[in-house]
């Protein structure tokens, strides 16, 4: 592959020999052996803590699962507290649309704000201060009004998630796109590329590895405002039945949801790093 | 040699660029500079860092609208940037984000030319410059060397008539920047494309140019044909006609 006189500081120039390596099976069966040792390690901690605390302040991990495997498709107890015939599944399912809808809309809108804000400085001087004062305004203040407004109704939860993604998207989109080399935009236009083709050929691919990890932390960030704005008050979802579970102490049920979205959470930013690693394999 | 045209690829009249610091200051980077660049001249201008060749070559480009002064290419007046001007970059300015082919092929894909033909014209340029192995490689897989030779392979595919480099081999160890001019010299040969090339090297300038231009401190300091038979081994730049030509660009840029 090496081609004459290209120089040799790259995998195809040729250069030194090959480090070696361990064989690809050898690196993912030292993964699989590794990786689970932290999840091994915070069980281990977690039993041994359930044993010397009294159930009313903690419940060993195998209660909670026996809890979780009981109360997943139908919770008899969550009826009793008015939450209809449902389970915790079918509360993560409407936790899980919330943060998913809010995620990609509230997304959507701060990517596009942020990118256009980056290039365009009148939009930037309008965008600046917006974002300085939702940004530095804790969220969670906002909720409480968010109830006043729109009241006990799902769209109460995907405004909170939308509009806290959308800021954040816009100060990640805005950083990505302030470190692309102007080289390439230059190169770009000095090759005929409209603003159209510099946009999608130029800008959103080579924003996209800030732009992916910025969307990792606020998926996450989701999470947790989700399940508090349900919690401070929602027709459904995860945080209405840790609310209900704790107001009657069941540590078990309230630790099974909080485990719940927990390990949704965790699958989810997985795919996302899967995503990501595909669409930015270049980088 | 090859026959030098006559008629006026790049002509500039007058032309003066002044540019604005942060804290208020001016800085004149150009100051009258009036020359005519003819169709098929490999110009190499020739100056110190912050004397203004790149201001002036990215004038030329389009990159700089704001000047005062006439600056023509073929005969249209410069606004922007254009098809008619391709232009390789002191930096790395391959896209990492595309194979090695679409970067090539960029130009011939935002002018509307299709996939199939576009990646062919790609991979013709890409031999023609001795990377016809890595079409499908990432540029981040490829030495510094070669993403330079992918540079060069993308502004001649898209055949623009004017080429304008901006120390493009800069950064290169010796051995691949000559072997990259070797590879320029040939498409310049090939192609009949008029050159404008802005190094700080006199040898390099020497090697490459049919006529130099010294810019220092904003101005045209001198305008010298080179009249040395090509390929211009270092023999060839050894003659006294090559030593004379060396000492006189070496005075011009304050060395001698």
């Amino acid at each position: 592959m090496t081609e004459p006189g290209t120089g040799a500081a790259s995998p195809l120039a040729g250069g030194a020999p090959e480090q070696r390596r361990p064989a690809a099976w050898g690196r993912w069966l030292a993964h699989f052996l590794v990786a689970p040792s932290g999840v091994l390690l915070f069980l281990a901690v977690w039993t041994i803590l359930a044993i010397e605390l009294p159930p009313s302040r903690l419940v060993s991990p195998y209660a909670v699962a026996v809890d979780l495997w009981n109360n997943f498709l139908r919770s008899p107890r969550l009826e009793v507290f008015g939450l209809g015939r449902t389970g915790y599944g079918a509360l993560l399912l409407y936790t899980t649309r919330n943060v998913l809808v809010g995620l990609v809309v509230g997304s959507a809108v701060g990517i596009v704000v942020g990118i256009a804000s980056a290039r365009l400085r009148p939009l930037r001087l309008i965008v600046d201060p917006i974002v300085l004062v939702l940004g530095t305004v804790p969220v969670l203040v906002a909720a409480p009004l968010f109830l006043l407004w729109f009241g006990v109704v799902p769209f109460t939860q995907v405004l909170l998630v939308g509009g806290y993604s959308a800021v954040m998207m816009v100060i990640f989109a805005q950083r990505a796109a302030a470190n692309v080399d102007p080289v390439y935009e230059k190169s770009a236009m000095a090759r005929g590329a409209s603003w159209r083709d510099r946009l999608f050929l130029v800008l959103i691919p080579g924003t996209l590895p800030e732009i992916l990890g910025g969307l990792r932390i606020t998926l996450a960030s989701a999470w947790g405002l989700e399940t508090f704005a349900e919690i401070l008050g929602a027709p459904s979802g995860i945080g209405q039945a840790i609310k209900t579970l704790t107001n009657v102490n069941n540590v078990a049920g309230m630790l099974a949801c909080v485990s719940l979205v927990a390990l949704t959470a965790i699958i989810m930013d997985m795919l996302l790093v899967a995503l990501a690693r595909w669409v930015t394999r270049w980088a | 040699m090859l026959m030098v045209e006559t008629q006026s690829a790049v002509s500039i009249d007058r032309l003066s660029v002044v540019f604005e610091r942060d804290d208020g200051t001016r800085v004149q980077a150009l100051r009258d500079v009036s020359l005519d660049i003819g169709e098929g001249e490999f110009v190499c201008v020739l100056g110190r860092s912050g004397h203004g060749k790149t201001t002036l070559l990215n004038v030329v480009a389009g990159l700089i609208p704001s000047y005062s002064g006439d600056v023509r290419v073929l005969g249209k007046p410069v606004k922007a940037p254009g098809v008619d001007r391709g232009v390789i970059f002191q930096k790395d300015a391959v896209f990492p984000w595309m194979r090695v082919e679409d970067n090539v092929a960029f130009g011939l894909r935002v002018s509307g030319m299709p996939k199939p033909e576009r990646l062919r014209v790609a991979r013709e340029h890409l031999d023609l410059v001795g990377l016809r192995n890595v079409p499908r490689a990432w540029p981040r897989e490829l030495s510094g060397g070669m993403r330079a030779r992918v540079a060069v392979a993308g502004v001649f595919a898209s055949d623009p008539p004017i080429l304008l480099a901006d120390e493009p081999f800069g950064a290169l160890d010796y051995v691949t920047r000559r072997q990259l001019q070797d590879v320029l010299l040939s498409l310049w040969e090939r192609t009949g494309k008029t050159i404008m090339f802005v190094t700080h090297d006199v040898d390099e300038a020497l090697r490459l140019a049919t006529r130099v231009i010294v810019v220092s401190n904003g101005s045209v300091v001198e305008d010298q044909a080179v009249d040395l038979p090509m390929p211009r081994s270092d023999d060839a730049l050894a003659t006294p006609r090559g030593l004379e030509l060396r000492h006189l660009l070496l005075h011009h840029i304050g060395l001698e």
